[in-house]
């Protein structure tokens, strides 16, 4: 009963990562369908491609930050993941209905803590990996929005020199879809492997592996696989919305968002930090919008973001808390 | 003072306050990206003082 337990949580899990791919795919391609470098579906099979070679890429740092430095290993258990990701779940609703641009990645490890702390109390929780998550929730919105700012300011400056608009738009067409792969690449490393995480953590609760082991060959293709998927299935009909709304996007600026978001997601993968993909982009588009003027940046979505950011993990944590309490009852 | 240098002077400010809570190993982060910002926060001074004298 407790393997079958164990492989439905699993299941969950996967179902979690393909929907935050389903729900993504529109950040990495929306330019690349809006200026017409591509076509929606080809858009799509585009991110998900990269999506999945991530794997190849980055390692698992992640994955373990999310298994091991979040809650104490010695307290997880299958009741305490489902309730996690149930938690994490209930508040992307919860967010969705609201109009809220919540993160999947900040309420799963709201979620995790919820669920920890319900179970046996604060002292559970890592100060250390809290400690490296919770700056980096402010940090990398920050540096996106810094290098986006930077990077527009040299594309503009290169692009005024020039005397061969043609060329230039031509140019930034093609650096188009180099940025959207690196942006799909980065996307694919950061989210999946906090699956990778939770599934890893699932399977040291279960008994199935040591708590010091790596995370198994087999967690990591279905992580990938299942982002991609999600990005192949659900994408393209997110990406049709965004391609027509976002019709005034210039290629030279999807260029620079997503350029220095991959740039900050290669960092934050490579130092094993979990983060928001969206957020991240947030940010950037934010660089890009204020290297003309800050009347540019649509302030109410930022404002928005902002306080997503302040109640998502606290959010997802009492809703995690209520349901490992309605698990206690029936374990 | 401009609107986008009083910006990236909150945004230095923030990433000031951080660093103190930032593990040791990644204190570097904080950091550059104040020092970062500081600079932007310069330029975009410098930037709009120009364009207002013209």
């Amino acid at each position: 009963m407790e393997t079958f337990l164990l492989y439905l949580v699993i299941a969950v899990a996967l179902g979690f990562d393909f929907v935050n791919g389903f729900h993504d795919a529109a950040n990495s391609i929306a330019t690349v369908v809006a200026t017409r470098v591509l076509s929606p579906r080809v858009a799509v099979a585009w991110a998900a491609a990269f999506n999945f070679i991530a794997f190849l890429v980055f390692g698992t740092k992640v994955a373990t930050t999310i298994a091991k430095d979040v809650v104490e290993p010695s307290v997880q258990s299958i009741g305490v993941i489902f309730a996690a990701l149930v938690g994490a779940i209930i508040w992307n609703i919860v967010t969705a209905i609201l109009g809220l641009p919540s993160s999947s990645s900040h309420a799963l490890v709201g979620g995790m803590m919820g669920a920890g702390m319900a179970k046996a109390g604060t002292h559970v929780l890592i100060g250390s990996g809290l400690r490296r998550i919770g700056v980096f929730i402010v940090y990398s919105p920050l540096i996106g929005l810094a290098l986006a700012f930077s990077v527009t300011i040299v594309i503009t400056w290169i692009v005024h020199r020039s005397r061969r608009p043609r060329v230039v738009n031509k140019t930034f067409r093609s650096l188009q879809l180099v940025s959207a792969a690196m942006f799909s690449l980065g996307h694919g490393a950061n989210d999946a492997q906090k699956t990778m995480g939770i599934i890893l953590a699932l399977l040291i609760a279960g008994g199935k592996v040591d708590a010091t082991s790596d995370v198994p060959t087999w967690v990591v293709l279905s992580a990938h696989s299942a982002i991609a998927l999600g990005t192949l299935f659900g994408g393209w009909r997110i990406v049709r919305t965004m391609g027509t709304k976002l019709t005034k996007l210039q290629p030279m600026g999807g260029v620079a968002a997503e350029s220095s978001s991959a740039a900050v997601l290669f960092f934050v993968s490579a130092k094993g930090i979990p983060v928001s993909t969206t957020h991240t982009i947030t940010g950037a588009i934010v660089g890009v919008g204020s290297a003309n003027r800050l009347s540019a940046v649509r302030w109410g979505v930022a404002r928005r973001v902002a306080w997503a950011w302040v109640f998502t993990i606290p959010g997802a944590a009492v809703m995690a808390a209520a349901t490992y309490g309605i698990v206690a009852i029936f374990n | 003072m401009d609107r986008r240098a009083l910006f990236f002077i909150t945004a230095a400010v923030a990433c000031a306050l951080l660093v103190p809570v930032t593990p040791p190993s990644l204190r570097y982060v904080g950091f550059s990206l104040c020092g970062a910002y500081v600079l932007l926060a310069f330029l975009s001074y410098m930037d709009d003082r120009s364009r207002h004298s013209r």
